[in-house]
C-alpha cells in the first residue's frame, strides 16, 4: 500500500500541476474575451457594421431644360433595359442563345455584350442591353423565369427633342466615367454632363442623389436593404432661349458655317443663340462611334465648336462704330465734317483702299457709317491714335471675356503698342492703325462681343453681361460706359440708316414691322490679301474663290430703332459681303421676333418714335 | 470480484443512476449548447447541422452508456489492440483516404466516414496509461523507460502529420505528453524536451507545407492577407468582439448570418457562439468546460488504479487542450490549426470520440476495485 500512497501523492502533485496551468490558460482566455467583447467591443461593433452594409447611391432624376416658355430642351425618358449578374447565370452560353434568340441580337451586339460581361466582377451586375421597344421587354419579361440572373429594369435616359438647333448650348451628357466615380458606386447606366449646359449647370441638374444602405454578406450580394432616402430631383433649368425663335435661326444657318445670335439689350438674356453647322445631341448622349466622332473633331466646319462665343473673327466694318466713338469723345472731328473718298486712300509709301472702288465722295460721319466708307475711316483712325481705338474697343469689351454663364467663350484680341511689343516685340505702325480703324488687322472679337457691343450702343451705353438663362429678378449689374449722348444718337443714326436708307449697305435688309425698322451694320472681313494684280484686273468676286478664301460676312443690329430692345450678331465664315449673307438672315431672325407672339408682349418692347431718330 | 457491487450481477446493465450524473449532465449541457449554436448559425434551422448535431448527440449518450457497462478488465486487456487498430487505420487512411479540406483525414468505411486521428487521442492515452500501470514506478523516469511512450506517441503523431494535419498531430503529441508528464516522468526530460522543441522550430519549419506556414505567419500578422488566410482570424475577432457583454442575441449575429466567417459550423463556432451571446454568454461556456475538466480532474484523483488515473486525468487533459487551442485560436491568441470546439462544433467523429472516452470514464470510476493485472 505505500507504494499507493506515494505514486497517489505524486499523481496529485502532478495533477494539480497540471489543473493550475490549465486554470492559468482559462484565465487568459476569459481575459482576452473581456479585452475583445468589453473593453474594445465598440471598435469591433463598428468593423461588424461595416462589413455588413453597404452604401450606394440612388441618382436623382436629373432636371429638365427647358427654353424660355417651358418648352422641353432636355428632358428624361423610361429606358427599358437589360441587367446581367453573371455569376448568377446558370449557363452563360444559354442564356446568351436564348436572348438572341428572343431579341433578335446581331453578331456585334453579341460581341459587345460578351466583352461586357468579362470586363466586370462576376457578382456586380451590368447593363448589357439597353433601349428595348416594349415589346422586346415584354418578350424578355414572358421568358424570365428560364433567364436566371437576368433581369428587368426600367431606367433613364436622357433625350432632347431638338437635338440640332440647341445642341452647342444644352450640350450632351455621357455616361459615368471611372473618374467621375468618386468612390465604389454600382449604379449602372447614370450619366453627367460633358458639354454646354448639360456640364456647366451640371451641380443643379443632377440634384441630390438618394442614398441606399443594403444588408451584403461576405460576398457583396444583397440580402436586404436596411434603409434608403430617396434623392432630390435635379433643378429644372430654364434658359433665355426662345425655342421658336431658335429653331428658326437654325433653320436660316442651315447650309452655313457661321453663328446668329439675339440678345436682350437690357438684361443680357440671350434669346436665340445658333452655331452651325450642328450635330446631334442625342447620337452624341448614347455614345458614338469612333470613325463618326473623328469625323465630327476634323470637319472643315467644326460642328462641334459653339462659333457664337468660341469663333474668333475681325470685327471688320461693324467696328467702325466705336472708332468713330472714339473719334467724337474726344472731339477729334466734327460729326458733320467731311472727308471726301476716291477710293483709294494714300498714307505714307501705302496705298488703303476702299471696299468701294470708285469711292463715295465726301462723307460726313453719318454718310460714312450708312455707306460704310473706308477712306473716312482711315483718315479717322490717323486723328484718334490707336491708343484710343484699343480704349474704347475695351471699354465695350474686346478682349476680354463677356462673363456669359456657359464655359468655354473666347476673349478675342484688341491690339496696341504694348499688345504689339509683348506679341511681336516691335513697334506699332501707323499703318496697322489704319487697318484697325476699319475692324482689320490684329483685332479679333467672337460674334458674342460683338452682341454685347451692339446692345451698348442700343441702349445707351450700358455694357450688359450676357446670360444664357432666364433672368428672373436678378438682373446682372452692368457696366455704364458714361457716353455722351449726343455721340450715341451719331452712331445709331449711321445704324439707322445703314439699313433703312437707299444708300446704305444693308438697305435690302431692312423691315418695317408696326413702325419699328432696325437698325445695324455690315461687316465683310477679307481673310486674304489682294494682290495689286488683282485689284487692275478687277476683284476676284467670292463666288470664284474656294470657300475658305471668301470673305467672313458680318451683321450686327438692334430693333426698333427708336426703343431698342433686342441686339442681333451674324456671323457666317466665308459666306461673302456682309450685306449680302449676313444682313438678310439677321432679318428674317428680327422679322421672326418681332412677330413672336409672346416677345413682343413683353412690356419693355413700346413703340413710339423718339424725336430726331429718323432724320 | 469487487465491481459487482456496483454494477449487479453480470451481463446486467447498470442502473444510470449508480453514473457520475454530474459529468453526464455537464456533457449534455455542452452538447444542447452545441445544437443550440448550429441551429442559429444556420439562420434558425434545424437542417442541416442542428439536427444532425442532436442526434449524434443521443447516438453518443446511448454509446457513453453502452462503454459505461464495459468490464474494466475489459478496456484493460483492449487497451493496446485498440491502439494497434487505430494505428492500422490510420495508415490506411494514408493510402486509401479521401481528401477532405487539403488533407487526408478521412476514412470512408461505406456507411460512416471516420477520421481515425480523432480516436487515436484515446487510443494513445489509454495506451500510455496501460503502458505506466505496469510499469515499475523506478523504471518511469529511466531512458529506457521513455523509449516505448515516445514511440507509441511519436508515430501516429508523424502519420497524422504527413495525412497532413499538423493541428491535430500537434494535439495528438500534447495529449500523450500529458500522459507522461501525469506518470511523473522527471521533470528534467521536460525542460529538456522543450528546449529541444524550440530548437527544433527551424528545422520542422522546413518541413511545413506552405498553407501551415502561411497560417503561422499570417496568425503572426493577420493584416497580411486580410482577404485570404488572414480572414478567418480578422472576421472571427470581429464577430466576438461586436458581440460585446451580453452579445446580439441568438440567429442575430451579422457576422455569421451573412457569411463572413467561414468554417462557422466547425472550428470556428465559437465566434458565432460569443457574436450572439456575448461575454456574457461566453465567460459562462468557458465556466462550463472548466468544471467539466475539474469533474473529471475529481474523478481521476479519487482512482486507486494507475490505468484509471492516467486514462481519466489524460482525458480531462486532452479535453482541455482542445478547448483552449480553439478557443485561442478562433480569439486570434493562436495560429489556425483546424482545431474543433468539444461537443460544440459540427462534426462526428470528434463528438461521438470525446463521448467515448466519457463512456470510458464512467466505466472506470464505477469499477475503483477492479482486479486490474499489476
Amino acid at each position: 500500500m505505500s507504494i499507493y500512497d506515494t505514486e497517489g501523492q505524486d499523481f496529485s502533485r502532478r495533477l494539480v500541476l497540471l489543473g493550475g496551468l490549465q486554470g492559468g490558460l482559462f484565465l487568459v482566455l476569459a481575459g482576452r474575451l473581456q479585452f475583445l467583447q468589453v473593453a474594445r467591443s465598440d471598435v469591433y461593433a463598428t468593423l461588424a457594421e461595416a462589413n455588413r452594409v453597404n452604401i450606394s447611391q440612388i441618382s436623382a432624376v436629373r432636371g429638365r431644360i427647358t427654353d424660355r416658355f417651358g418648352e422641353l430642351l432636355a428632358g428624361n425618358d423610361r429606358n427599358l433595359q437589360i441587367r446581367m449578374v453573371p455569376e448568377r447565370v446558370a449557363n452563360m452560353d444559354a442564356t446568351l442563345n436564348d436572348l438572341t434568340r428572343l431579341l433578335k441580337l446581331s453578331r456585334s451586339e453579341l460581341h459587345d455584350i460578351r466583352s461586357k460581361i468579362r470586363r466586370q466582377p462576376s457578382f456586380k451586375p451590368i447593363v448589357i442591353l439597353e433601349d428595348l421597344s416594349w415589346d422586346e421587354f415584354a418578350r424578355l419579361n414572358l421568358n424570365l423565369p428560364y433567364l436566371s440572373g437576368v433581369e428587368p429594369l426600367v431606367g433613364q435616359k436622357r433625350i432632347y427633342p431638338h437635338a440640332q438647333s440647341v445642341a452647342h448650348l444644352v450640350g450632351f451628357v455621357g455616361t459615368k466615367t471611372r473618374e467621375d466615380l468618386q468612390r465604389v458606386d454600382d449604379i449602372v447606366g447614370d450619366y453627367v454632363g460633358r458639354s454646354g449646359i448639360e456640364r456647366d449647370f451640371e451641380r443643379d441638374l443632377r440634384g441630390t442623389p438618394g442614398v441606399r444602405h443594403v444588408e451584403v454578406n461576405a460576398i457583396g450580394r444583397t440580402v436586404r436593404e436596411l434603409q434608403s432616402e430617396p434623392g432630390e430631383k435635379g433643378r429644372d433649368l430654364a434658359l433665355s432661349i426662345d425655342l421658336d425663335l431658335q429653331n428658326f435661326a437654325a433653320q436660316r444657318l442651315n447650309g452655313h458655317s457661321g453663328s446668329a445670335m439675339v440678345m436682350d439689350i437690357h438684361n443680357g438674356e440671350m434669346v436665340a443663340m445658333v452655331s452651325s453647322p450642328s450635330f446631334d445631341l442625342n447620337k452624341l448622349s448614347r455614345g458614338i462611334e469612333v470613325e463618326e466622332w473623328e469625323r465630327l473633331i476634323d470637319h472643315e466646319r467644326k460642328p462641334l465648336v459653339n462659333k457664337a462665343m468660341r469663333g474668333l473673327y475681325a470685327p471688320g466694318s461693324t467696328f467702325k462704330m466705336l472708332v468713330a466713338l472714339a473719334a467724337l469723345e474726344e472731339k477729334l472731328i466734327d460729326p458733320e465734317e467731311k472727308i471726301s473718298c476716291s477710293g483709294v486712300y494714300k498714307f505714307a509709301r501705302e496705298e488703303f483702299h476702299c471696299w468701294a472702288a470708285d469711292g463715295h465722295g465726301p462723307v460726313n460721319m453719318v454718310d460714312a457709317l450708312e455707306r460704310s466708307c473706308d477712306t473716312y475711316f482711315y483718315d479717322l483712325a490717323l486723328r484718334v491714335g490707336i491708343d484710343r481705338i484699343e480704349a474704347m474697343a475695351q471699354r465695350f469689351g474686346f478682349g476680354k471675356l463677356t462673363g456669359i454663364n456657359l464655359d468655354g467663350e473666347k476673349s478675342g484680341t484688341v491690339p496696341g503698342r504694348d499688345w504689339k511689343r509683348a506679341n511681336y516685340d516691335t513697334g506699332w505702325r501707323t499703318g496697322e492703325t489704319i487697318i484697325t480703324a476699319i475692324g482689320q488687322g490684329y483685332l479679333l472679337a467672337t460674334p458674342l462681343q460683338l452682341a454685347v457691343m451692339t446692345a451698348a450702343l442700343a441702349n445707351g451705353g450700358k455694357l450688359v453681361k450676357p446670360r444664357i438663362t432666364k433672368a428672373g429678378d436678378a438682373v446682372e449689374p452692368v457696366a455704364v460706359l458714361g457716353l455722351k449722348p449726343e455721340n450715341m444718337a451719331v452712331v445709331q443714326r449711321g445704324m439707322y440708316r445703314s439699313v433703312n436708307r437707299p444708300d446704305g449697305t444693308a438697305y435690302a435688309s431692312s423691315l418695317l414691322i408696326d413702325g419699328a425698322r432696325m437698325s445695324g451694320k455690315t461687316g465683310t472681313v477679307q481673310v486674304r490679301r489682294i494682290s495689286k494684280d488683282e485689284r487692275l484686273n478687277g476683284v476676284i468676286p467670292n463666288s470664284k474663290l474656294d470657300w475658305h478664301l471668301r470673305d467672313h460676312s458680318l451683321f450686327v443690329g438692334y430693333v426698333p430703332h427708336n426703343n431698342p430692345r433686342f441686339a442681333v450678331s451674324v456671323v457666317i465664315e466665308h459666306g461673302g459681303g456682309g450685306a449680302q449673307v449676313a444682313a438678310p438672315i439677321a432679318r428674317d431672325i428680327m422679322v421672326q421676333l418681332m412677330n413672336n407672339k409672346a416677345i413682343t408682349k413683353a412690356p419693355k418692347l413700346v413703340m413710339q418714335d423718339k424725336p430726331g431718330m429718323n432724320s | 470480484m469487487s465491481y459487482q457491487s456496483r454494477s449487479g450481477r453480470m451481463g446486467q446493465l447498470v442502473s444510470i443512476g449508480t453514473l457520475n450524473m454530474p459529468m453526464i449532465s455537464m456533457t449534455l449541457i455542452l452538447g444542447l449548447i452545441g445544437v443550440m449554436v448550429l441551429y442559429s448559425v444556420a439562420g434558425g434551422d434545424f437542417s442541416p447541422w442542428a439536427w444532425r448535431h442532436a442526434t449524434r448527440l443521443a447516438l453518443g449518450l446511448i454509446l457513453m452508456y453502452v462503454i459505461a457497462n464495459l468490464d474494466l478488465r475489459t478496456i484493460f486487456n483492449f487497451a493496446y489492440p485498440i491502439y494497434a487498430g487505430i494505428f492500422i487505420l490510420l495508415i490506411a487512411v494514408e493510402i486509401f483516404g479521401d481528401t477532405g479540406m487539403g488533407a487526408q483525414r478521412w476514412l470512408d468505411l461505406g456507411f460512416v466516414t471516420l477520421q481515425p486521428s480523432e480516436f487515436m487521442r484515446f487510443a494513445l492515452i489509454m495506451a500510455l496509461a496501460r503502458y505506466y500501470h505496469t510499469l515499475h514506478r523506478d523504471d518511469v523516469s529511466r531512458p529506457t523507460g521513455l523509449l516505448a511512450p515516445i514511440a507509441l506517441i511519436g508515430l501516429p503523431a508523424l502519420l497524422v502529420f504527413a495525412q497532413p494535419d499538423l493541428g491535430t498531430a500537434l494535439m495528438l503529441a500534447i495529449s500523450g505528453l500529458g500522459v507522461v508528464f501525469l506518470a511523473g516522468v522527471s521533470m528534467r526530460f521536460f525542460i529538456a524536451g522543450i528546449a529541444l522543441a524550440i530548437a527544433a522550430v527551424p528545422v520542422v519549419w522546413n518541413y511545413l507545407f506552405e498553407y501551415q506556414k502561411e497560417r503561422v505567419l499570417v496568425f503572426l500578422d493577420p493584416e497580411r492577407d486580410p482577404l485570404g488566410a488572414g480572414y478567418h482570424i480578422i472576421q472571427s475577432k470581429i464577430g466576438i468582439g461586436s458581440g460585446g457583454f451580453f452579445g446580439k442575441g441568438l440567429a442575430q449575429g451579422t457576422q455569421s448570418q451573412l457569411k463572413f466567417l467561414p468554417e462557422r459550423h466547425t472550428d470556428f463556432v465559437f465566434a458565432i457562439y460569443a457574436e450572439e451571446l456575448g461575454f456574457v454568454g461566453s465567460l459562462l461556456l468557458i465556466f462550463l468546460f472548466a468544471v467539466l475538466i475539474f469533474l473529471m480532474f475529481n474523478i481521476a484523483s479519487q482512482m486507486r488504479h494507475r490505468f484509471s488515473q492516467l486514462t481519466i486525468s489524460g482525458f480531462a487533459f486532452a479535453l482541455s487542450i482542445y478547448v483552449i487551442v480553439n478557443l485561442a485560436m478562433v480569439m486570434g491568441l493562436a495560429p489556425v490549426v483546424g482545431v474543433p470546439l468539444p461537443f460544440i462544433s459540427y462534426g462526428g467523429t470528434s463528438l461521438l470520440a470525446f463521448m467515448v472516452g466519457l463512456g470510458i470514464i464512467l466505466a472506470m470510476e464505477r469499477q475503483p476495485m477492479a482486479d486490474l493485472p499489476k
